[in-house]
């Protein structure tokens, strides 16, 4: 029964050592089942020799079961037409629904639920949504995408009532509309949804818009340090939230210490992203996630290309789940001219010049070693009168923070989230 | 299982008169609707009867072309789909998007896409033809019809008509709208709504800024009512 703080007390407070004879339950009940139904967890596991009869512990399947890539997902979809790339446990039509990771790196993932009432992606959400304090009777503001499936059942789980109005590009002004009408509690943000904002916030006084709200989760990218100050000057108490290598999402409780990923239903690791071996506690890993509630397509030691760090170590909160710090994607770190540096070092810089604050821009990156950088920017022109003016310092203050003068390529702000997908810019693009 | 847990704890919590508050727009004013647990039900057992007379159960496959905002009116689809058997996924509305409702119509043995709009239908540029080749059944916006006629498809349609939702069934005639919910009038070629059944959102001889025309009468699928055909 849920109570005033969380919306299964008995799970999320879990011991450290019933949680882990959980997951060695359900892992022992995965292994044999996979290895008999997932054409690719076979492929895997015969190809490194490993049989289902080697994995009598959770020490086992950590040490022994092989990793799956998103290559390796794409290559047996390519090799095999299998459209989910041999992660397909039952039949198609035993599924209820098909739905996708977003592509902004790619191909989207196609993955596989089966249920009932509430969506499984979304269901452990309810205990985050009731975290930020939604609760029956409250009004939320849906997400704007669905690729992933329903969100709102997370908050019809919580008892609430989702007001489903865009939230997606260009449509800010009405959702504000929304607001001030049904003053719910709580939002989902996204990078593109802060640029309009911060756009509406010179016509609108945001304070009194959100001062219903117990909280937004903002998801999708890095929340620059521009967007949560923003958010906080207009009393948003921000949580952010990322996805748990595909399986579920992790959200930041009220002690924003980390994203809470729920261990009942995802094993969660951090492995070195070379070696593949486990990490200690709190050094920056590999998210690796195993399902432990999808019967339909479960990822198996998927290798998300997530940075992280990780502890297990229990949360101010009172939960006792494990929590992780995204820090970036794998493959994130660019070399021109010999200087390395990440996405997030443009971030911060474009923050500093006010017609590119939003941060919208995209690293043209045929490779990871350039000789050149290209740099897509994003500028106000509501704010820009003059364009190689803005050019020039945007030049000076990339320039100073990665040590590599760029070659940009200035857009209007609109004209490059039109190139967004599922609510988010691709930050590294090839061309 | 946490998919078990967390929807026994769910039980437990009172659940609101409310199922969700969506959005239409009138001449660019927008029309805020309430939509309980009670409508949502009766709009997912219409919608299941109009899908089972499109041949949609076990073995079929569906993309429903609608994201999160139009949930009031095609959450009841796709719950609809589900519990006839068949798996769902969903195609948003943006033109950027549209290369998703063409990974699914590729990969997956679909068997209808529900919701075509022009943005979509459009976004998918060369692809339509693959998409069109592989002969789904096409329930299309009144934006769409023409573009998808003209590509070669004989699509159904299906028109949001304010909050509530008209789809035609296999034999084209106009779409059948839930008469025991709505009631149209058509006065000047414009259409207007009436809430005839007890919903949540009550509106008399609302104008929906829509232009069409009505029939009335036996259609030859066995149902009885209102037909709509939706002309702008």
């Amino acid at each position: 029964m849920p109570d005033d703080r969380f919306f299964e007390p008995e799970i999320e407070t879990l011991p450290r050592a019933s949680l882990t004879a959980l997951q060695e339950e359900r892992i022992l009940e995965l292994v044999p089942y996979v290895y008999e139904h997932s054409p690719l967890v076979r492929q895997k596991w015969e190809a490194a020799r490993v049989k289902p009869a080697d994995i009598s512990s959770l020490a086992d399947f950590t040490e022994r079961a092989p990793f799956l890539t998103k290559d390796d997902i794409r290559q047996f979809r390519d090799e095999a037409g299998d459209p989910f790339g041999g992660l397909l446990c039952t039949g198609y039509h035993a599924a209820s629904t098909v739905f996708s990771t977003s592509g902004t790196t790619g191909d989207a993932t196609m993955y596989a639920h089966a249920w009932d009432q509430w969506h499984p992606f979304w269901a452990a959400t309810a205990r985050d949504l009731w975290e930020i304090g939604v609760r029956p009777g409250d009004y939320v503001l849906g997400s704007g995408f669905k690729m992933r499936g329903p969100l709102y059942h997370a908050e019809q789980m919580c008892g609430a009532i989702p007001l489903m109005v865009s939230t997606g590009i260009g449509a800010w002004a009405g959702a504000l509309d929304a607001i001030r009408r049904y003053r719910p509690v709580c939002a989902t943000l996204t990078g593109l949804a802060m640029a309009e904002l911060d756009h509406l916030s010179r016509s609108t006084d945001m304070k009194d818009v959100f001062s219903s709200f117990k909280g937004a989760t903002f998801a999708g990218e890095p929340l620059g340090a521009r967007a949560r100050q923003q958010l906080e000057s207009w009393g948003v108490e921000v949580f952010v939230w990322t996805s748990t290598g595909d399986v579920t999402a992790a959200f930041e409780c009220r002690q924003h210490n980390g994203c809470h990923a729920w261990e009942d239903c995802v094993l969660l690791e951090a492995v070195d992203p070379v070696s593949g071996a486990p990490v200690a506690d709190g050094e920056l890993g590999e998210l690796v996630a195993t399902s432990l509630d999808n019967p339909i397509t479960p990822m198996v030691r998927f290798r998300s290309d997530d940075i992280i760090r990780m502890t297990t170590e229990p949360c101010g909160c009172g939960r006792t789940h494990a929590r992780f710090w995204p820090v970036g994607r794998k493959g994130d770190e660019t070399i021109v001219a010999g200087r390395s540096f990440v996405p997030t070092d443009i971030w911060r810089a474009l923050e500093q010049v006010p017609e590119t604050a939003t941060a919208l821009f995209q690293l043209v990156r045929p490779a990871r070693e350039l000789d050149e950088l290209r740099v897509r920017v994003g500028y106000d022109p509501g704010l820009t009168a003059s364009l190689a003016d803005v050019e020039d310092r945007v030049a000076e203050v990339i320039m100073a923070a990665v040590g590599v003068a760029p070659v940009l390529e200035l857009l209007p702000e609109p004209d490059l989230m039109a190139r967004g997908r599922g609510g988010k810019l691709p930050r590294v693009v090839k061309s | 299982m946490t998919l078990a847990s967390t929807t026994a704890a769910a039980a437990m919590l009172p659940r609101p008169r409310l199922w969700g508050v969506g959005r239409y727009d009138v001449a660019g004013q927008p029309v805020y609707f309430e939509m309980s647990w009670a409508d949502w039900q009766r709009d997912t057992d219409w919608a299941r009867a109009m899908l089972a007379d499109h041949g949609v159960g076990a073995g079929s496959g569906l993309i429903v072309v609608g994201g999160m905002p139009e949930a009031p009116w095609f959450d009841p689809v796709e719950t609809a789909a589900r519990e006839l058997g068949a798996p769902f996924s969903i195609g948003e509305i943006w033109p950027f998007e549209a290369f998703r409702t063409a990974m699914y119509a590729r990969r997956l043995p679909i068997t209808m896409i529900f919701g075509m709009d022009r943005t979509v239908t459009e976004g998918l540029g060369e692809d339509l033809a693959g998409v069109l080749a592989r002969e789904p059944a096409i329930g299309a916006r009144p934006d769409a019809v023409d573009v998808l006629s003209r590509a070669g498809a004989q699509p159904f349609l299906v028109a949001r008509l304010g909050p509530a939702l008209a789809v035609e069934c296999p034999y084209r005639t106009g779409g059948h709208i839930n008469g025991a919910e709505w009631r149209l009038a058509e006065r000047g070629g414009e259409l207007f709504l009436t809430t005839a059944g007890p919903r949540a959102h009550r509106v008399s001889h609302r104008a929906l800024g829509l232009r069409g025309a009505l029939a009335e009468g036996q259609c030859a699928c066995g149902r009885a009512g209102q037909r709509v055909t939706v002309t702008g």
